[in-house]
Protein backbone atom coordinates (compact mmCIF):
# COMPACT_ATOMS: atom_id res chain seq x y z
CA UNK A 1 0.00 0.00 0.00
CA UNK A 2 2.47 2.57 0.58
CA UNK A 3 4.05 1.51 -2.36
CA UNK A 4 1.51 3.57 -4.09
CA UNK A 5 2.38 6.20 -2.69
CA UNK A 6 5.27 6.65 -4.71
CA UNK A 7 5.98 8.26 -7.70
CA UNK A 8 8.66 6.53 -8.97
CA UNK A 9 9.20 7.22 -12.59
CA UNK A 10 6.01 9.39 -13.26
CA UNK A 11 5.96 12.51 -15.29
CA UNK A 12 4.11 15.87 -14.24
CA UNK A 13 3.62 19.15 -15.47
CA UNK A 14 3.26 21.81 -12.78
CA UNK A 15 2.49 24.94 -14.23
CA UNK A 16 3.81 28.22 -12.23
CA UNK A 17 6.09 25.79 -10.87
CA UNK A 18 8.71 28.01 -9.81
CA UNK A 19 7.70 30.13 -7.02
CA UNK A 20 5.80 29.55 -3.99
CA UNK A 21 3.32 26.44 -3.50
CA UNK A 22 4.19 25.19 -7.40
CA UNK A 23 7.65 25.17 -6.01
CA UNK A 24 7.40 23.26 -2.81
CA UNK A 25 4.68 21.19 -4.78
CA UNK A 26 8.34 20.58 -7.08
CA UNK A 27 10.54 19.91 -4.56
CA UNK A 28 8.07 17.33 -2.70
CA UNK A 29 6.84 15.38 -6.03
CA UNK A 30 11.01 15.13 -7.46
CA UNK A 31 11.50 13.40 -3.70
CA UNK A 32 8.44 10.95 -4.19
CA UNK A 33 10.65 9.96 -7.31
CA UNK A 34 8.60 11.87 -10.07
CA UNK A 35 10.37 13.27 -13.34
CA UNK A 36 9.29 17.46 -13.57
CA UNK A 37 7.87 19.77 -16.65
CA UNK A 38 7.53 23.13 -15.18
CA UNK A 39 6.04 25.68 -16.92
CA UNK A 40 5.91 29.29 -16.02
CA UNK A 41 6.49 33.12 -18.01
CA UNK A 42 9.61 33.69 -16.20
CA UNK A 43 12.89 31.62 -17.41
CA UNK A 44 14.82 32.37 -14.32
CA UNK A 45 12.85 30.99 -11.44
CA UNK A 46 12.07 27.72 -13.35
CA UNK A 47 15.21 26.79 -14.93
CA UNK A 48 16.47 27.31 -10.65
CA UNK A 49 14.03 24.68 -9.61
CA UNK A 50 14.73 22.62 -12.37
CA UNK A 51 18.03 22.28 -11.10
CA UNK A 52 16.93 21.22 -7.77
CA UNK A 53 15.03 18.64 -9.20
CA UNK A 54 17.42 17.48 -11.12
CA UNK A 55 20.26 17.19 -7.83
CA UNK A 56 18.06 14.99 -6.02
CA UNK A 57 18.60 12.29 -9.43
CA UNK A 58 15.27 13.02 -11.25
CA UNK A 59 14.93 14.37 -14.85
CA UNK A 60 13.66 18.05 -15.00
CA UNK A 61 12.37 20.80 -17.74
CA UNK A 62 11.58 24.15 -18.03
CA UNK A 63 9.33 25.46 -20.60
CA UNK A 64 8.60 28.87 -20.53
CA UNK A 65 4.93 29.39 -21.12
CA UNK A 66 2.33 31.83 -21.12
CA UNK A 67 -0.67 29.35 -19.77
CA UNK A 68 -3.70 32.01 -21.60
CA UNK A 69 -2.06 31.34 -25.01
CA UNK A 70 -3.21 28.10 -26.11
CA UNK A 71 -0.63 27.66 -28.47
CA UNK A 72 2.20 27.97 -26.18
CA UNK A 73 0.04 25.38 -23.96
CA UNK A 74 -0.17 23.08 -26.73
CA UNK A 75 3.95 23.44 -27.33
CA UNK A 76 4.19 22.59 -23.21
CA UNK A 77 2.87 19.31 -23.91
CA UNK A 78 4.35 18.34 -27.14
CA UNK A 79 7.70 19.70 -25.24
CA UNK A 80 7.04 17.75 -22.54
CA UNK A 81 6.19 14.15 -24.21
CA UNK A 82 9.04 14.89 -26.40
CA UNK A 83 11.42 15.34 -23.62
CA UNK A 84 10.48 13.39 -20.87
CA UNK A 85 8.62 11.00 -22.69
CA UNK A 86 4.87 10.66 -21.56
CA UNK A 87 2.84 13.01 -19.09
CA UNK A 88 0.94 11.29 -15.95
CA UNK A 89 0.13 14.06 -14.08
CA UNK A 90 -1.23 17.85 -15.07
CA UNK A 91 -0.91 20.34 -12.14
CA UNK A 92 -2.43 23.76 -12.81
CA UNK A 93 -1.39 25.39 -10.66
CA UNK A 94 -0.43 28.86 -12.17
CA UNK A 95 -2.38 31.95 -10.94
CA UNK A 96 -2.17 35.03 -11.75
CA UNK A 97 -1.71 35.66 -7.71
CA UNK A 98 0.38 39.36 -7.58
CA UNK A 99 -2.42 41.65 -10.12
CA UNK A 100 -5.80 40.98 -7.87
CA UNK A 101 -6.49 44.08 -5.87
CA UNK A 102 -9.58 43.73 -4.85
CA UNK A 103 -11.56 47.06 -6.30
CA UNK A 104 -15.46 47.97 -6.33
CA UNK A 105 -16.88 45.78 -9.16
CA UNK A 106 -17.86 49.08 -11.08
CA UNK A 107 -13.98 49.57 -11.08
CA UNK A 108 -13.13 46.36 -12.86
CA UNK A 109 -11.94 47.01 -16.48
CA UNK A 110 -12.92 44.52 -18.92
CA UNK A 111 -9.00 44.61 -19.44
CA UNK A 112 -8.68 43.36 -15.81
CA UNK A 113 -11.28 40.84 -16.12
CA UNK A 114 -10.19 38.75 -18.74
CA UNK A 115 -6.83 39.06 -18.16
CA UNK A 116 -7.44 37.46 -14.72
CA UNK A 117 -10.10 34.95 -16.12
CA UNK A 118 -7.44 34.19 -18.90
CA UNK A 119 -5.06 32.80 -16.90
CA UNK A 120 -6.16 31.47 -13.50
CA UNK A 121 -9.67 29.87 -15.71
CA UNK A 122 -8.89 29.46 -19.20
CA UNK A 123 -5.21 28.68 -18.78
CA UNK A 124 -6.45 26.19 -16.46
CA UNK A 125 -8.82 25.03 -19.62
CA UNK A 126 -6.09 24.81 -21.99
CA UNK A 127 -3.64 23.05 -20.23
CA UNK A 128 -6.25 20.47 -18.95
CA UNK A 129 -8.06 20.21 -23.00
CA UNK A 130 -4.18 19.68 -23.82
CA UNK A 131 -3.70 16.69 -22.10
CA UNK A 132 -6.85 15.02 -22.14
CA UNK A 133 -6.87 13.17 -25.54
CA UNK A 134 -3.67 11.92 -25.11
CA UNK A 135 -4.73 10.86 -21.21
CA UNK A 136 -7.82 9.22 -22.56
CA UNK A 137 -6.09 7.41 -25.43
CA UNK A 138 -3.71 5.65 -22.84
CA UNK A 139 -6.40 5.19 -20.16
CA UNK A 140 -4.92 6.76 -17.44
CA UNK A 141 -3.90 10.19 -16.44
CA UNK A 142 -4.52 12.71 -13.50
CA UNK A 143 -5.36 16.19 -13.73
CA UNK A 144 -4.91 18.27 -10.32
CA UNK A 145 -6.56 21.80 -9.98
CA UNK A 146 -4.86 24.45 -7.36
CA UNK A 147 -8.12 26.90 -6.57
CA UNK A 148 -8.38 28.62 -3.64
CA UNK A 149 -10.59 28.79 -0.36
CA UNK A 150 -11.20 32.25 -1.98
CA UNK A 151 -13.40 30.04 -4.73
CA UNK A 152 -15.92 28.53 -2.14
CA UNK A 153 -16.82 31.57 -0.06
CA UNK A 154 -17.28 35.31 -1.11
CA UNK A 155 -14.64 37.73 -0.31
CA UNK A 156 -15.29 41.35 -0.58
CA UNK A 157 -14.23 43.06 -3.69
CA UNK A 158 -12.39 40.44 -5.07
CA UNK A 159 -14.43 39.11 -8.07
CA UNK A 160 -11.85 38.21 -10.77
CA UNK A 161 -9.91 35.79 -8.40
CA UNK A 162 -13.07 34.44 -6.81
CA UNK A 163 -15.15 33.57 -10.04
CA UNK A 164 -11.94 31.69 -11.97
CA UNK A 165 -11.12 29.55 -8.97
CA UNK A 166 -14.83 28.60 -8.56
CA UNK A 167 -14.86 28.22 -12.08
CA UNK A 168 -11.47 25.71 -11.36
CA UNK A 169 -13.83 23.75 -8.78
CA UNK A 170 -16.58 23.27 -11.80
CA UNK A 171 -13.73 22.34 -13.97
CA UNK A 172 -12.40 19.34 -11.82
CA UNK A 173 -16.01 18.06 -11.59
CA UNK A 174 -17.14 18.32 -15.10
CA UNK A 175 -13.86 16.52 -16.12
CA UNK A 176 -14.08 14.01 -13.01
CA UNK A 177 -18.13 13.20 -14.81
CA UNK A 178 -16.66 13.11 -18.42
CA UNK A 179 -13.14 11.40 -18.41
CA UNK A 180 -13.58 9.25 -15.28
CA UNK A 181 -14.69 6.35 -17.14
CA UNK A 182 -12.08 6.18 -19.65
CA UNK A 183 -8.79 6.39 -16.42
CA UNK A 184 -8.51 9.75 -16.08
CA UNK A 185 -9.48 11.84 -12.97
CA UNK A 186 -9.50 14.82 -12.08
CA UNK A 187 -9.29 16.41 -8.29
CA UNK A 188 -8.61 19.86 -6.43
CA UNK A 189 -6.60 20.92 -4.12
CA UNK A 190 -7.74 24.13 -2.27
CA UNK A 191 -5.03 26.28 -0.36
CA UNK A 192 -6.10 28.67 2.70
CA UNK A 193 -4.00 31.59 3.40
CA UNK A 194 -0.50 30.57 2.75
CA UNK A 195 2.30 33.65 2.73
CA UNK A 196 4.08 33.38 -0.75
CA UNK A 197 5.08 36.37 -2.86
CA UNK A 198 1.44 35.96 -4.83
CA UNK A 199 0.15 37.12 -2.04
CA UNK A 200 1.13 40.04 -1.12
CA UNK A 201 -1.09 42.12 -3.14
CA UNK A 202 -4.15 40.52 -1.16
CA UNK A 203 -2.76 41.73 1.97
CA UNK A 204 -6.18 43.58 2.55
CA UNK A 205 -8.03 40.49 2.61
CA UNK A 206 -6.10 38.38 4.32
CA UNK A 207 -5.02 37.65 8.28
CA UNK A 208 -1.42 38.66 8.86
CA UNK A 209 -0.88 36.29 11.51
CA UNK A 210 -2.05 33.08 12.52
CA UNK A 211 -4.46 34.19 15.16
CA UNK A 212 -7.41 34.38 12.53
CA UNK A 213 -6.61 31.00 11.73
CA UNK A 214 -8.00 27.68 13.78
CA UNK A 215 -5.39 26.14 14.52
CA UNK A 216 -3.51 29.02 15.11
CA UNK A 217 -0.82 29.18 12.42
CA UNK A 218 -0.71 30.25 8.76
CA UNK A 219 -0.29 28.06 6.16
CA UNK A 220 3.65 27.01 4.60
CA UNK A 221 4.21 26.30 0.88
CA UNK A 222 5.55 22.83 2.25
CA UNK A 223 2.14 22.08 3.84
CA UNK A 224 0.94 21.43 -0.10
CA UNK A 225 3.65 18.86 -0.85
CA UNK A 226 2.27 16.01 0.68
CA UNK A 227 -1.08 16.38 -0.80
CA UNK A 228 0.42 16.82 -4.68
CA UNK A 229 2.23 13.66 -4.01
CA UNK A 230 -1.08 11.67 -2.68
CA UNK A 231 -3.20 13.00 -6.04
CA UNK A 232 -0.50 12.34 -8.13
CA UNK A 233 0.34 8.97 -6.97
CA UNK A 234 -1.59 5.47 -7.45
CA UNK A 235 -2.95 6.21 -3.77
CA UNK A 236 -5.85 8.66 -5.02
CA UNK A 237 -7.22 6.51 -8.11
CA UNK A 238 -10.61 6.06 -6.99
CA UNK A 239 -10.79 9.59 -6.04
CA UNK A 240 -12.38 11.62 -8.66
CA UNK A 241 -13.93 15.04 -9.12
CA UNK A 242 -13.25 16.24 -5.14
CA UNK A 243 -11.45 18.71 -3.10
CA UNK A 244 -8.66 18.74 -0.52
CA UNK A 245 -9.47 21.31 1.20
CA UNK A 246 -6.18 22.75 2.80
CA UNK A 247 -6.49 25.65 5.46
CA UNK A 248 -5.64 25.15 9.25
CA UNK A 249 -9.57 24.62 9.68
CA UNK A 250 -10.93 27.82 8.11
CA UNK A 251 -13.24 26.93 5.66
CA UNK A 252 -14.52 24.38 8.80
CA UNK A 253 -15.73 26.83 10.75
CA UNK A 254 -16.24 30.53 9.45
CA UNK A 255 -19.68 31.00 11.37
CA UNK A 256 -18.06 33.37 13.74
CA UNK A 257 -14.85 34.96 14.48
CA UNK A 258 -11.98 32.53 15.17
CA UNK A 259 -11.70 32.03 18.82
CA UNK A 260 -15.27 32.58 19.67
CA UNK A 261 -16.57 29.93 22.12
CA UNK A 262 -20.03 30.58 23.33
CA UNK A 263 -21.14 28.49 26.69
CA UNK A 264 -25.09 27.74 26.68
CA UNK A 265 -26.05 25.65 29.03
CA UNK A 266 -29.32 23.25 28.15
CA UNK A 267 -32.36 24.83 30.04
CA UNK B 1 10.73 3.08 -4.43
CA UNK B 2 10.75 6.65 -3.20
CA UNK B 3 7.82 7.97 -0.78
CA UNK B 4 8.39 10.80 1.44
CA UNK B 5 9.41 10.37 4.58
CA UNK B 6 6.83 12.27 6.26
CA UNK B 7 4.25 9.95 5.35
CA UNK B 8 5.60 7.17 7.79
CA UNK B 9 3.88 6.41 11.22
CA UNK B 10 6.58 5.38 13.58
CA UNK B 11 6.34 5.00 16.96
CA UNK B 12 2.96 6.40 16.40
CA UNK B 13 0.13 4.50 18.30
CA UNK B 14 -3.16 4.15 16.49
CA UNK B 15 -6.74 2.93 17.93
CA UNK B 16 -8.78 1.60 15.27
CA UNK B 17 -12.25 1.62 16.47
CA UNK B 18 -14.85 -0.49 14.03
CA UNK B 19 -18.27 -1.32 14.33
CA UNK B 20 -20.45 -4.15 12.16
CA UNK B 21 -19.53 -7.54 11.41
CA UNK B 22 -17.04 -8.75 8.70
CA UNK B 23 -20.35 -9.05 6.56
CA UNK B 24 -21.46 -6.01 7.46
CA UNK B 25 -18.56 -3.38 7.35
CA UNK B 26 -15.56 -4.52 6.03
CA UNK B 27 -13.35 -1.54 6.12
CA UNK B 28 -11.52 -2.05 9.87
CA UNK B 29 -9.18 -4.80 8.91
CA UNK B 30 -8.10 -2.98 5.94
CA UNK B 31 -7.34 0.66 8.15
CA UNK B 32 -5.66 -1.39 10.36
CA UNK B 33 -3.36 -2.81 7.70
CA UNK B 34 -2.71 0.76 6.73
CA UNK B 35 -1.58 2.07 9.66
CA UNK B 36 0.33 -0.58 10.30
CA UNK B 37 2.00 -0.55 7.19
CA UNK B 38 3.20 2.57 7.48
CA UNK B 39 4.53 2.15 10.87
CA UNK B 40 2.22 2.54 13.53
CA UNK B 41 1.28 0.10 16.51
CA UNK B 42 -2.55 -0.81 16.31
CA UNK B 43 -5.03 -1.24 18.90
CA UNK B 44 -8.40 -2.41 17.77
CA UNK B 45 -11.36 -1.70 19.20
CA UNK B 46 -14.35 -3.92 17.81
CA UNK B 47 -17.83 -4.56 18.40
CA UNK B 48 -17.46 -8.43 16.74
CA UNK B 49 -14.52 -11.01 17.41
CA UNK B 50 -14.32 -11.44 13.51
CA UNK B 51 -13.71 -8.00 12.55
CA UNK B 52 -10.84 -7.78 16.04
CA UNK B 53 -9.37 -10.96 14.67
CA UNK B 54 -9.36 -10.05 11.65
CA UNK B 55 -7.73 -6.73 11.94
CA UNK B 56 -4.81 -8.02 13.61
CA UNK B 57 -3.84 -10.49 12.09
CA UNK B 58 -3.85 -8.33 8.65
CA UNK B 59 -1.83 -5.49 10.44
CA UNK B 60 0.13 -8.30 12.07
CA UNK B 61 0.66 -9.84 8.56
CA UNK B 62 2.09 -6.76 7.75
CA UNK B 63 4.93 -6.55 10.00
CA UNK B 64 3.24 -4.30 12.56
CA UNK B 65 2.31 -5.24 16.17
CA UNK B 66 -1.34 -5.18 16.51
CA UNK B 67 -3.11 -6.15 19.49
CA UNK B 68 -7.46 -5.88 19.82
CA UNK B 69 -10.44 -5.95 22.23
CA UNK B 70 -13.84 -6.04 22.00
CA UNK B 71 -16.44 -3.15 23.43
CA UNK B 72 -19.40 -1.76 22.85
CA UNK B 73 -18.41 2.05 21.23
CA UNK B 74 -21.60 3.06 22.83
CA UNK B 75 -20.93 2.78 26.62
CA UNK B 76 -19.19 5.05 28.20
CA UNK B 77 -17.82 2.53 30.63
CA UNK B 78 -16.33 0.47 27.63
CA UNK B 79 -14.57 3.43 25.85
CA UNK B 80 -12.75 4.42 28.96
CA UNK B 81 -11.48 1.10 29.08
CA UNK B 82 -10.41 0.74 25.92
CA UNK B 83 -8.20 3.87 26.50
CA UNK B 84 -6.97 2.51 29.28
CA UNK B 85 -6.25 -0.74 27.83
CA UNK B 86 -4.48 1.01 24.96
CA UNK B 87 -2.20 3.26 26.98
CA UNK B 88 -1.31 0.28 29.79
CA UNK B 89 0.14 -1.60 26.59
CA UNK B 90 1.38 1.19 24.43
CA UNK B 91 1.56 4.50 26.68
CA UNK B 92 0.06 6.88 23.94
CA UNK B 93 -2.32 7.69 21.82
CA UNK B 94 -1.46 9.52 18.68
CA UNK B 95 -4.05 8.68 16.19
CA UNK B 96 -7.51 7.43 16.61
CA UNK B 97 -9.91 5.80 13.72
CA UNK B 98 -13.40 5.63 13.76
CA UNK B 99 -15.08 3.68 11.62
CA UNK B 100 -18.65 3.07 13.42
CA UNK B 101 -21.37 3.07 11.07
CA UNK B 102 -23.88 0.65 10.72
CA UNK B 103 -25.91 0.97 7.48
CA UNK B 104 -29.62 1.02 7.91
CA UNK B 105 -32.52 1.31 4.57
CA UNK B 106 -36.06 1.33 6.00
CA UNK B 107 -38.82 3.66 4.71
CA UNK B 108 -38.65 6.75 7.10
CA UNK B 109 -42.56 6.39 7.90
CA UNK B 110 -42.14 2.81 9.18
CA UNK B 111 -38.84 3.68 10.77
CA UNK B 112 -39.14 2.69 14.61
CA UNK B 113 -37.45 4.74 17.55
CA UNK B 114 -36.08 2.00 18.65
CA UNK B 115 -34.25 1.34 15.17
CA UNK B 116 -33.76 5.54 15.01
CA UNK B 117 -32.08 5.23 18.15
CA UNK B 118 -29.92 2.27 17.93
CA UNK B 119 -28.41 3.71 14.46
CA UNK B 120 -27.99 7.10 16.33
CA UNK B 121 -25.80 5.37 18.86
CA UNK B 122 -23.66 3.38 16.88
CA UNK B 123 -22.98 6.09 14.78
CA UNK B 124 -23.26 8.97 16.57
CA UNK B 125 -22.82 8.63 20.16
CA UNK B 126 -19.64 5.99 19.71
CA UNK B 127 -18.04 8.75 17.74
CA UNK B 128 -18.60 11.53 20.62
CA UNK B 129 -17.29 8.80 22.72
CA UNK B 130 -14.42 8.01 21.39
CA UNK B 131 -13.45 11.22 20.85
CA UNK B 132 -14.01 12.96 23.90
CA UNK B 133 -12.07 9.86 25.15
CA UNK B 134 -9.19 10.39 22.79
CA UNK B 135 -9.22 14.22 22.96
CA UNK B 136 -8.72 14.36 26.55
CA UNK B 137 -5.58 12.20 26.18
CA UNK B 138 -4.09 13.82 22.67
CA UNK B 139 -4.88 17.38 24.88
CA UNK B 140 -2.54 15.92 27.27
CA UNK B 141 -0.01 14.65 25.03
CA UNK B 142 -0.06 17.79 23.00
CA UNK B 143 -0.67 16.19 19.39
CA UNK B 144 -3.24 13.94 18.21
CA UNK B 145 -4.79 12.72 15.06
CA UNK B 146 -8.77 11.74 14.32
CA UNK B 147 -10.01 10.33 11.42
CA UNK B 148 -13.96 9.59 11.03
CA UNK B 149 -14.85 7.46 8.38
CA UNK B 150 -18.25 8.60 6.95
CA UNK B 151 -20.28 7.99 3.75
CA UNK B 152 -20.91 10.37 0.84
CA UNK B 153 -24.65 10.38 2.87
CA UNK B 154 -22.93 12.63 5.13
CA UNK B 155 -23.81 15.50 2.16
CA UNK B 156 -26.54 13.87 0.34
CA UNK B 157 -29.68 11.74 0.46
CA UNK B 158 -30.59 8.88 -0.24
CA UNK B 159 -34.23 6.89 -0.44
CA UNK B 160 -34.79 4.79 2.78
CA UNK B 161 -31.80 6.43 4.42
CA UNK B 162 -33.16 9.74 6.09
CA UNK B 163 -32.01 7.95 9.87
CA UNK B 164 -28.59 6.82 8.36
CA UNK B 165 -27.79 10.27 6.81
CA UNK B 166 -28.62 12.36 9.65
CA UNK B 167 -26.20 10.21 12.10
CA UNK B 168 -23.57 10.50 9.03
CA UNK B 169 -24.04 14.83 8.44
CA UNK B 170 -23.76 14.43 12.59
CA UNK B 171 -20.20 13.01 12.37
CA UNK B 172 -19.41 15.59 9.61
CA UNK B 173 -20.04 18.42 11.61
CA UNK B 174 -18.54 16.93 15.04
CA UNK B 175 -15.42 16.31 12.76
CA UNK B 176 -15.43 20.26 12.06
CA UNK B 177 -16.46 21.78 14.74
CA UNK B 178 -13.96 19.63 16.90
CA UNK B 179 -11.55 21.15 14.27
CA UNK B 180 -11.94 24.12 15.89
CA UNK B 181 -11.93 23.67 19.19
CA UNK B 182 -8.42 21.36 19.21
CA UNK B 183 -6.95 22.91 16.86
CA UNK B 184 -4.90 24.69 19.22
CA UNK B 185 -3.94 21.76 20.86
CA UNK B 186 -2.20 19.95 18.00
CA UNK B 187 -5.11 17.50 17.19
CA UNK B 188 -6.40 17.24 13.72
CA UNK B 189 -9.79 16.12 13.05
CA UNK B 190 -10.96 15.42 9.27
CA UNK B 191 -12.53 12.51 7.94
CA UNK B 192 -12.72 10.08 4.74
CA UNK B 193 -16.27 10.15 2.75
CA UNK B 194 -17.27 6.44 1.13
CA UNK B 195 -19.16 6.05 -1.63
CA UNK B 196 -20.50 2.21 -2.99
CA UNK B 197 -17.75 -0.02 -2.22
CA UNK B 198 -17.46 -3.74 -1.64
CA UNK B 199 -14.85 -6.19 -0.57
CA UNK B 200 -14.95 -8.94 -3.57
CA UNK B 201 -12.81 -8.95 -6.16
CA UNK B 202 -15.38 -9.01 -9.20
CA UNK B 203 -13.83 -8.88 -12.57
CA UNK B 204 -14.78 -5.36 -13.97
CA UNK B 205 -16.73 -6.89 -17.06
CA UNK B 206 -19.51 -8.21 -14.38
CA UNK B 207 -19.20 -5.41 -11.79
CA UNK B 208 -20.35 -2.95 -14.89
CA UNK B 209 -23.22 -4.82 -15.70
CA UNK B 210 -24.68 -3.05 -12.62
CA UNK B 211 -26.64 0.27 -12.83
CA UNK B 212 -25.15 1.23 -9.93
CA UNK B 213 -21.53 1.28 -10.95
CA UNK B 214 -22.88 2.62 -14.63
CA UNK B 215 -23.50 5.58 -12.58
CA UNK B 216 -20.26 5.96 -10.83
CA UNK B 217 -17.68 8.02 -13.20
CA UNK B 218 -14.71 5.77 -12.44
CA UNK B 219 -17.24 3.01 -13.45
CA UNK B 220 -16.14 0.44 -10.31
CA UNK B 221 -16.96 0.28 -6.67
CA UNK B 222 -14.51 1.45 -4.57
CA UNK B 223 -12.08 -1.32 -2.08
CA UNK B 224 -11.43 -0.94 1.09
CA UNK B 225 -7.70 -0.77 -0.07
CA UNK B 226 -8.88 2.41 -1.86
CA UNK B 227 -8.79 4.28 1.20
CA UNK B 228 -5.40 3.03 2.86
CA UNK B 229 -2.97 5.84 1.98
CA UNK B 230 -5.69 8.68 2.45
CA UNK B 231 -5.92 7.26 5.68
CA UNK B 232 -2.31 7.25 6.01
CA UNK B 233 -1.92 10.94 5.23
CA UNK B 234 -4.55 12.05 7.38
CA UNK B 235 -2.76 10.22 10.18
CA UNK B 236 0.32 11.69 10.00
CA UNK B 237 2.64 14.61 10.32
CA UNK B 238 2.17 15.47 6.89
CA UNK B 239 -1.13 16.70 7.51
CA UNK B 240 -0.91 19.50 9.42
CA UNK B 241 -2.50 22.39 7.88
CA UNK B 242 -5.57 20.11 6.36
CA UNK B 243 -8.34 19.84 9.57
CA UNK B 244 -12.25 19.64 9.69
CA UNK B 245 -12.56 18.37 6.25
CA UNK B 246 -13.99 15.60 4.47
CA UNK B 247 -12.33 13.86 1.67
CA UNK B 248 -14.69 11.51 -0.17
CA UNK B 249 -12.91 8.54 -1.98
CA UNK B 250 -15.81 8.00 -3.85
CA UNK B 251 -14.98 6.90 -7.75
CA UNK B 252 -16.51 10.70 -8.64
CA UNK B 253 -20.16 10.43 -7.07
CA UNK B 254 -19.97 13.78 -5.66
CA UNK B 255 -18.94 15.33 -8.82
CA UNK B 256 -22.62 13.83 -10.14
CA UNK B 257 -25.97 16.31 -10.62
N1 LIG C 1 -0.59 31.35 -1.43
C1 LIG C 1 -1.86 31.23 -1.09
O1 LIG C 1 -2.26 31.58 0.01
C2 LIG C 1 -2.82 30.61 -2.04
C3 LIG C 1 -4.08 30.31 -1.56
C4 LIG C 1 -4.99 29.73 -2.41
C5 LIG C 1 -4.64 29.45 -3.70
N2 LIG C 1 -3.41 29.78 -4.17
C6 LIG C 1 -3.09 29.46 -5.56
O2 LIG C 1 -1.91 28.75 -5.63
C7 LIG C 1 -1.27 29.00 -6.88
C8 LIG C 1 0.16 29.41 -6.65
O3 LIG C 1 0.19 30.65 -5.96
P1 LIG C 1 1.40 31.16 -5.05
O4 LIG C 1 0.82 31.62 -3.79
O5 LIG C 1 2.45 30.14 -5.05
O6 LIG C 1 1.84 32.50 -5.82
P2 LIG C 1 3.01 32.74 -6.88
O7 LIG C 1 4.32 32.47 -6.24
O8 LIG C 1 2.77 34.09 -7.42
O9 LIG C 1 2.79 31.67 -7.99
C9 LIG C 1 2.08 31.90 -9.16
C10 LIG C 1 2.85 31.26 -10.28
O10 LIG C 1 2.08 31.26 -11.46
C11 LIG C 1 2.91 31.65 -12.55
N3 LIG C 1 2.08 32.32 -13.54
C12 LIG C 1 1.38 33.46 -13.41
N4 LIG C 1 0.77 33.79 -14.56
C13 LIG C 1 1.12 32.83 -15.45
C14 LIG C 1 0.83 32.62 -16.82
N5 LIG C 1 0.04 33.45 -17.50
N6 LIG C 1 1.37 31.55 -17.43
C15 LIG C 1 2.16 30.69 -16.75
N7 LIG C 1 2.46 30.84 -15.46
C16 LIG C 1 1.96 31.91 -14.82
C17 LIG C 1 3.94 32.58 -11.95
O11 LIG C 1 5.16 32.54 -12.66
P3 LIG C 1 5.48 33.65 -13.80
O12 LIG C 1 5.15 34.97 -13.19
O13 LIG C 1 6.94 33.47 -14.09
O14 LIG C 1 4.65 33.30 -14.96
C18 LIG C 1 4.13 31.99 -10.56
O15 LIG C 1 5.18 31.05 -10.54
C19 LIG C 1 -2.10 30.06 -7.57
O16 LIG C 1 -2.98 29.45 -8.48
C20 LIG C 1 -2.87 30.67 -6.42
O17 LIG C 1 -4.07 31.24 -6.85
C21 LIG C 1 -2.49 30.34 -3.35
Amino acid sequence: MLDKLSLDGKVVIVTGGGTGLGKAMVQALARAGANVAIAARRRGPIEEVVAEVESLGRKGLAIPTDVSDSRQVEHMVALTLDELGKIDVLINNAGRTAENNPAPIWEVTDEEWRAGIDTNLSGAFYCARAVSKYMVDRGSGKIINVASGFGLRGVRDLYIYTCSKGGMLQLTRTLAMSLGRYGVTANTIVPGFIPTRGTDSFRRSLPGSGDVIPIGRLGQPEDIGPIAVFLASNASDYMNGEMIIMDGGGLAGGYAPTGHAPEIPIV
Amino acid sequence: MPILEEYRLTDRVAIVAGDGTLDSNVFTPYLAEALAEAGARVFVAARSADVMDESVRRANAIGGEAHGILCDHTNEQDVEMVFTEALNRFGRVDILVNNLRTEFGKSFDQVTVDEYETVMGRNVRSVFLMCRAAGTRMMAQGRGRIVNIISGLAERGLWNSAAYCASQGAVLQLTKALALEWGRHNIRVNAIGTGWFSSEELPLEEAQKELLVRFIPLRRKGHPRDIAPALVYLTSDSCDYTTGQPIYIDGGLMAHP
